[in-house]
């Protein structure tokens, strides 16, 4: 956005764009937590911080893939509670096999994302608008689902999922990774995720280009939706029920993450990586901070802190950069 | 080269963590909803004055809200890393916390029930062995509430009758709400419940529905709210709608914005849950239990309603617990 001189397309120098300065908050406070805790630093640890990362990391992957392309998806939350809950009563009000958890769950995301995709590019309603009426009628179709009781109890097979600790490794980090994995592939070195991020930075030469930009959209939605479905999954796995507040505000904290990834909030410019580096910035800031006993009102000043920082540098260095 | 460093920081954190762990071997791990309520503030003023008395240590967490269940699941897994004593949780519901509490349970921490949010048969299916519950018999605390108005407006009163519950699924809110209106119904059958509606423990939530059943029901004559925060959003609604001297409104919990609302008048009566009791109580059945010795699976502290009067004369003998 703000290189205007240059308004043609740039995608391959924007493709592997992650904030450098990102990773070195990361490691320094990593040190700084090492150095404040002596918990900080252990195995189990630091696959606890994975841990209490996954769901909202997952999150935040669909929210990068959204506002590089210039969205917006504030559903994610909601979306995020509606999936856990669906997958949870096909299999235990309906007594469906266990497999039917896992679609469910992915199917109530997806389709979500879908119908946000199809309002925002067919009806042209604002993204900010669409999604956020589907924060409402998803938590609130969540809510019905359940009575707004958790459904409690799933079959091993999905607790695994949540629970199972395959060589030690609890399985959503191994979800979270994998999912990491290929959809910073799909963004850094496919054509798809190339079209996102041209979209992001100028939508008209986007369609000078012939990019179908409608149903280019349409897909990214349902994409979002989609991580939000698998994000869904985590959470139900790991607590073992469809719990309809499941997910509350997460959406914020998911856009924060991608933010102080690099992700630039008016498109153009993200990578999962980045995204991933944000993620664990909080999680490293409210584990550390959960560990020295320091009070969550103090986290939630520290992780607004860190956000304004981590762009303020990404602003400041692009400044001597042009200079 | 950066393997080695990080290996030479991990053996020296090893070594420090050990020496630390033998310090504090005999630190209590209290995990609590939130802060920002009086009533967990009253709880933690009894945990301080009660680990003083017996002279322990311990290490007090919250989250940001009653609401925000997976970051108290984060922090109950990051509290498991400092290998606490005993664990006391009031968890935010009834299954949130069961994957991090099965995980003490095997480490051989005991496990606290903090004011009765666990169910006991689901936390042994999911592997937790729960040492005692403590707290307030929750439908006991409803009935007294029915009680009291039953003794203002008389056994042969009629009239419609509004109950505010709490956190649609939250087990505490939902006994509460029963006990009420099972007493009710059985004292004074006359008084009909004409709506129970989930306020979520939101003082304005619980304002819009006194409303709205104002509205429909203009001849209210008693609301019950499941806790004091939404008892007062009941008061202020109905003095706004200029009927507040004609309901008789009741909470539950005793706190100090309640005492002061009663003391002039407007909140007719509070069933006191004291639960500067249940924290101090809390810390001393547990070290009890750490001892060996054999406490009672769920340990009952009593209620107390408060109303004007019982205030005034201040001779009542548990008023000392009242915060």
């Amino acid at each position: 956005m703000t290189t205007a001189p240059d308004a043609a397309p740039k995608p391959r120098q924007n493709r592997f764009y992650f904030r450098i300065e990102s990773l070195v908050v990361l490691v320094v406070l990593c040190i700084v937590m090492t150095l404040l805790s002596p918990f900080f630093l252990s195995t189990s640890n630091i696959l606890n911080i994975l841990l209490a990362t996954a769901t909202i990391g997952v999150l935040a992957i669909g929210a990068t893939y959204v506002i590089a392309s210039a969205g917006l998806d504030l559903s994610l939350g909601s979306v995020l509670g509606l999936s856990a809950v669906f997958g949870a009563f096909l299999v235990d009000r309906l007594g469906l096999p266990w497999p039917f958890g896992i679609v469910g769950a992915l199917f109530a995301g997806f389709a979500a994302g879908y119908v946000n995709g199809q309002l925002i590019t067919r009806l042209r309603i604002p993204a900010f608008i669409v999604t956020l009426g589907m924060l409402g009628i998803a938590r609130g179709l969540a809510l019905v689902i359940s009575s707004g009781q958790a459904i409690y109890g799933l079959p091993s097979e999905l607790v695994y999922l949540g629970q199972g600790r395959p060589f030690g490794i609890p399985m959503p980090v191994i979800i979270f990774f994998l999912v990491a994995v290929v959809t910073h592939y799909i963004l850094a070195h496919t054509k798809y995720g190339k079209h996102t991020l041209v979209i992001g930075d100028n939508e008209q030469a986007a369609r000078a280009t012939g990019i179908q930009v409608e149903r280019h959209r349409r897909s990214l939605y349902a994409f979002s939706g989609l991580m939000a479905g698998i994000a869904g999954l985590i959470f139900m796995t790991r607590v073992n029920a469809g719990d309809p507040t499941a997910g509350l505000n997460y959406e914020l904290t998911a856009i924060t993450a991608a933010i102080i990834g690099g992700t630039n909030l008016f498109g153009g410019r993200g990578s999962i990586f980045g995204t991933m580096i944000g993620a664990l910035i909080m999680g490293v800031l409210q584990n550390g901070l959960n560990l020295m006993a320091v009070q969550s009102y103090y986290q939630q000043m520290a992780i607004g802190a860190v956000l304004i920082f981590a762009v303020w540098l990404d602003q400041f260095n692009r400044k001597v950069a042009t200079r | 080269m950066r393997n080695k460093l990080l290996m030479a920081v991990a053996a020296g954190l090893v070594a420090s963590a050990s020496t630390a762990a033998m310090a504090q071997d005999q630190i209590y791990g209290v995990l609590m909803k939130t802060l920002s309520n009086p009533f967990w503030g009253a709880m933690e003023e009894g945990v301080r004055d009660g680990a003083a008395t017996i002279g322990v240590e311990y290490y007090l967490q919250a989250v940001e809200s009653d609401q925000a269940a997976e970051p108290q699941l984060n922090v109950c897994n990051t509290m498991l890393e400092r290998d606490p004593a005993v664990m006391i949780t009031a968890a935010i519901n009834s299954t949130i916390l069961l994957p991090c509490l099965s995980r003490a349970t095997e480490m051989g921490i005991p496990v606290v029930d903090l004011d009765g949010n666990l169910d006991h048969e689901i936390a042994e299916e999911a592997g937790v062995d729960i040492a005692f519950t403590i707290g307030s018999d929750n439908v006991a605390a409803g009935a007294q509430g029915a009680e009291y108005v039953v003794t203002v407006l008389g056994q042969d009163a009629t009239g419609p009758v509004l109950v505010i519950e709490g956190l649609a699924g939250n087990i505490t809110g939902q006994r509460r709400a029963q006990g009420f209106a099972d007493r009710l119904a059985e004292l004074a059958p006359g008084l009909e419940i004409v709506a129970s509606l989930p306020g979520d423990w939101d003082r304005g939530r619980a304002a819009n529905i006194t409303n709205d059943i104002l509205t429909r029901n203009p001849d209210l004559v008693a609301i019950f709210a499941a806790n004091d925060g939404m008892a007062l959003g009941a008061v202020e609604a109905a003095y706004a709608a200029g009927v507040g001297d004609d309901i008789v409104i009741v909470g539950v919990d005793g706190n100090s914005d309640a005492v002061e609302s009663i003391q002039e008048g407007r909140l007719n009566a509070s069933v006191a849950q004291l639960p500067y009791l249940v924290g101090a109580q809390a810390v001393e059945f547990a070290s009890a239990v750490l001892a060996g010795e054999e406490t009672p699976e769920f340990i009952q502290v009593p209620t107390l309603v408060l109303t004007q009067e019982i205030l005034e004369e201040g001779s009542e003998p548990m008023l000392q617990y009242v915060r």
